[in-house]
């Protein structure tokens, strides 16, 4: 096919995808089949709504749960009675800090959530590009996932987060020295304990020239890093990393084992300024069905463990704890840093800003019909990096007015505040919900 | 010479013989379609190439008419082309889907199933887990996984070996040796399996002569056992090692008459008599004792009976419990009489998915009787709720033995290959040692009460 064709075929479906994006949440009613139980219709459409520019609770839409039926889903928040709030125009701090050792450099940024990791191979490159291009409109960051560090995503340097896990595929010495966090890669909710895989068909000639390896064969990051067998070999890994970039702030995502504040309280003894701590229900990449709902806990049971054993260990305030896997919403954000969390990092929710439906096909023949989860050079001309790019931008401001509106209704002028605080949250019973008493804004 | 042999079970694709529902039905709204097709006739001129551009990746459209005479077979629910043309397009659930299976089982465990046996493949999707947070039974309990200091590692994919052989039947509590030591007294009396996955017999409104000769072939082929009525058994064409009559107490003479020594024989429900006559006329098999699950097994282990089948309904249910609780009473129980390591405990009833064998284990058993799932590989319908094996309703279509077999090969394989999966991220080398580890479980019930103690509404 001549590339005028392609290009208008490309242009001609993007095209048609950005008006259903816009379309379908104020149609009144959501495709039949879109949706499940974690990721509601509702909450995929106000989240393109959201990415749109609109406000979330346009149209009717439930922008702050699921129907899961647990976690996140089942917890509200304790509002103040309407005249104890902050003024509307309160100015309210959601800044927060990645570096709490009383060493190194001092990284702020504005929002409480950066970009988790999405490796090149499971995402197309103009995904990556409109995250990074987000994250730095935005002074957060975003994260490379393993799988190499693109050429384009350099000028975005100062905002990625480079990832290193266990199969170190694409690894080189200056994409540490570039980057301002480095990420170890322990596990990862989607498949933990799992490792990595990518499939045969993504790993592409582009794909494996970037990750060093054969391409149309199956990639496996093993599982776990075969030279750590403990917190002192850990600890040598970030040495490492100190070693080759001195400045670099170091983070750590670990899945959410029994063991998770042992795992916690070793990797602050490491050397970690960041512990990501990765749920077992979120994830975006392809995964044994049989790992994401049966192997690790829910992120919103290990939030608090963790918390509260860094507390007793008076090292609380001495590492940041990012939550992961399965934050959809700024509502989810919110209640995670009510458990205990500083922060969130987000995947699955960038790539629905982007039009995932969540078919959850992205690891069949070509990828993701929508041009997110691929690498096919047809396909992923359907993502435009700067029209990505807005959409998450625009996500991130309406989350941002979310949490503000949330904090104000708490009478809290910062987000740092919030953090711990399970005193403002309120667990939602089916029998509360069936009698009407409280609602997902409880004036407490 | 070393006789060595990895176990391996043999995998081939074996397509869906009866007709399978659609997931989805893809309605197109004709003449939209046609203004669409005019309109881009008009905008993109003479683009063919363009205007044949399908908003689907799959061929839903590519048939000889493009939309016009859509494939719903090969609609995956992307929703793009819905996304796309909302006039034009809808995707639907099936609701002929909806009908498969029963509350327990439900449409997509069959799904799952039926791409297991079709396939012998782990099951593998993007884009993370879409159910609920928790639930009942099965659905609320977590596996555990090692993070960075566990020894174990790399079983999955490559250097390590995970092994899934279990030891089923009577062990000593210990080895005991004369003088020249030798070993004094009865040994360990076990038959070794390659899986912990045994072949249940199967609903009375499905037995025949034709579905247990598969399972039998089914069973010999996986190294494991199928437990066959002996008045179904005694008709077979061949009855080898992996058959385990199941008899009742007025079938016993009649087993003893046969001069048959099956390796395991299964005794339906206790009865002393009947327990004491096969142990004494046949010295050489295992007697296993069926037992409903929520039967306490102390006195009957006290006396000797050191291997039982216990039997929950098809739902995982035995007097108004569920077997996630069952099974961890019982291995309990045993535990507290010092007696749980020379009984062997093997469960059915309720476990539909591969996830469920490793949580069975986990709560107590040491290897789990496959019931259902066998008959919804072979393409088997429930007509109604599937609870009781004397009352359900189900219809299995008619078999081709090799198709028949190979769809226990694959549908075992693939549950034993997710079993490694679950292995390898524990950190354990063998399932063995997953028997009760509840240490290494996480029950929704205890992790709520830590996490959201103190949260205003919050009762445990």
């Amino acid at each position: 096919m001549d590339m005028d064709a392609q290009t208008l075929i490309a242009r001609k479906h993007s095209q048609a995808l950005h008006q259903g994006f816009r379309r379908w949440p104020r149609m009144g009613h959501a495709p039949p089949a879109l949706g499940d139980r974690r990721w509601t219709a509702d909450l995929i459409l106000s989240t393109w709504l959201q990415a749109e520019g609109g406000a979330p609770e346009e149209f009717g839409l439930e922008y702050r749960v699921g129907a899961s039926g647990g976690g996140f889903d089942r917890l509200a928040f304790r509002s103040l009675p309407r005249e104890a709030r902050l003024p509307a125009d309160a100015a309210i701090d959601t800044a927060i800090v990645l570096n709490r050792r009383p060493y190194d450099g001092r990284v702020e940024i504005p929002v409480p959530w950066y970009g988790s990791g999405m490796s090149y191979g499971s995402v197309s490159e103009q995904v990556m590009l409109a995250r990074a291009m987000a994250a730095k409109s935005w002074d957060t960051f975003t994260c490379t996932g393993e799988g190499g560090y693109p050429d384009s995503l350099f000028p975005y340097r100062d905002h990625v987060i480079t990832q290193i896990a266990t199969g170190l595929f694409g690894v080189r010495e200056e994409i540490i020295q570039w980057a301002p966090i480095v990420e170890f890669k322990y596990a990862q909710g989607a498949k933990p304990g799992l490792g990595g895989h990518l499939l045969g068909d993504k790993a592409t000639m582009a794909v494996a020239r970037m990750r060093g390896s054969v391409p149309w064969v199956s990639l496996f990051s093993p599982f776990p890093f075969h030279s750590v067998y403990s917190v002192e070999d850990h600890r040598k890994h970030l040495d490492w990393i100190k070693t080759v970039n001195p400045e670099a702030l170091l983070s750590v995502k670990v899945s959410t084992p029994v063991d998770i504040d042992m795992v916690a309280v070793g990797s602050y003894y490491a050397g970690a300024h960041i512990l990501q701590i990765d749920g077992s229900y979120g994830g975006t990449g392809a995964a044994p069905e049989i790992a994401k709902k049966n192997i690790a806990m829910p992120v919103e049971y290990a939030i608090p463990r963790v918390h509260r054993y860094l507390l007793e260990e008076r090292i609380r305030d001495e590492i940041v704890i990012v939550a992961s896997g399965g934050i959809r919403t700024a509502h989810d954000v919110a209640k995670a840093i009510a458990l205990g969390a500083d922060g969130c990092a987000l995947g699955t929710t960038e790539l629905v800003a982007l039009g995932c439906t969540r078919c959850s096909n992205c690891e069949r023949g070509r990828g993701c019909p929508f041009g997110l989860t691929t690498t096919d050079p047809e396909l992923s001309l359907l993502t435009d990096p700067e029209w990505g790019a807005e959409r998450i931008s625009n996500l991130y401001a309406s989350m941002r007015d979310q949490l503000v509106e949330i904090l104000r209704r708490l009478g809290l002028s910062s987000v740092g505040e919030l953090r711990g605080r399970t005193d403002l949250l309120q667990y939602v019973s089916d029998e509360s919900v069936g009698d009407g008493e409280v609602g997902y804004d409880v004036e407490g | 010479m070393s006789t060595y042999r990895r176990y391996r079970i043999p995998t081939e694709p074996a397509a869906h013989r009866a007709p399978h529902p659609n997931r989805f039905c893809v309605e197109v709204n004709r003449l939209e379609l046609a203004k669409l097709l005019l309109h881009e006739l008009l905008h993109y001129r003479r683009r063919l190439s363009v205007i044949a551009s399908r908003p689907c990746v799959y061929g839903v459209f590519s048939g000889p008419i493009g939309g016009f005479a859509p494939r719903p077979e090969h609609c995956v629910g992307c929703l793009r082309c819905t996304v796309e043309y909302p006039e034009v397009v809808q995707i639907r659930p099936n609701p002929e889907r909806m009908q498969l299976g029963d509350s327990c089982f439900t449409p997509d465990l069959v799904d799952t199933v039926l791409y297991e046996a079709s396939t012998g493949r782990v099951p593998v999707r993007g884009a993370g887990y879409r159910g609920p947070f928790g639930g009942e039974g099965w659905d609320a309990l977590w596996t555990d996984m090692s993070e960075i200091v566990r020894p174990t590692r790399d079983g999955i994919h490559g250097r390590e070996h995970i092994s899934t052989e279990v030891d089923l039947g009577a062990k000593p509590r210990m080895l005991t040796f004369d003088d020249r030591g030798a070993p004094l007294g009865r040994g360990p009396t076990v038959v070794s399996l390659a899986v912990p996955l045994l072949l249940d017999r199967a609903p009375q409104v499905v037995e025949s002569r034709g579905l247990y000769e598969v399972y039998r072939r089914a069973a010999r082929t996986l190294d494991t056992l199928a437990v066959i009525p002996l008045s179904r058994a005694k008709g077979m064409q061949e009855v080898g090692p992996e058959v385990v009559p199941l008899v009742t107490s007025s079938e016993v003479d009649e087993l003893l008459s046969l001069g048959w020594a099956p390796r395991v024989v299964e005794l339906d429900g206790w009865d002393g008599a009947a327990y004491g006559a096969l142990s004494q006329g046949l010295p050489r098999s295992l007697i296993c004792v069926r037992l409903p699950m929520n039967q306490e097994l102390r006195a009957l282990a006290r006396e000797g009976v050191r291997f039982f089948h216990l039997v929950a309904d098809y739902h995982g249910r035995a007097g108004g419990r569920h077997a996630v609780d069952l099974l961890r009473e019982r291995h309990h129980e045993l535990v507290a009489a010092g007696l749980r390591e020379q009984v062997t405990l093997v469960g059915s009833g309720g476990i539909v998915a591969a996830e469920h064998v490793p949580k069975a284990i986990i709560c107590g058993l040491d290897a789990v009787a496959l019931d259902t799932p066998l008959l919804i590989a072979l393409q088997a319908r429930f007509l109604g709720e599937v609870r009781e094996p004397d009352s359900a309703r189900v219809e299995v279509p008619e078999l081709d033995q090799d198709w028949a077999v190979q769809r226990l090969l694959n549908l075992v394989a693939s549950w034993r290959d997710q079993l490694l999966e679950i292995l390898g991220a524990m950190g354990l080398r063998e399932v063995r040692r997953l028997r009760g580890e509840l240490g290494r479980a996480m029950f929704q019930a205890e992790l709520e009460r830590e996490a959201l103690a103190g949260i205003a509404g919050f009762r445990s």
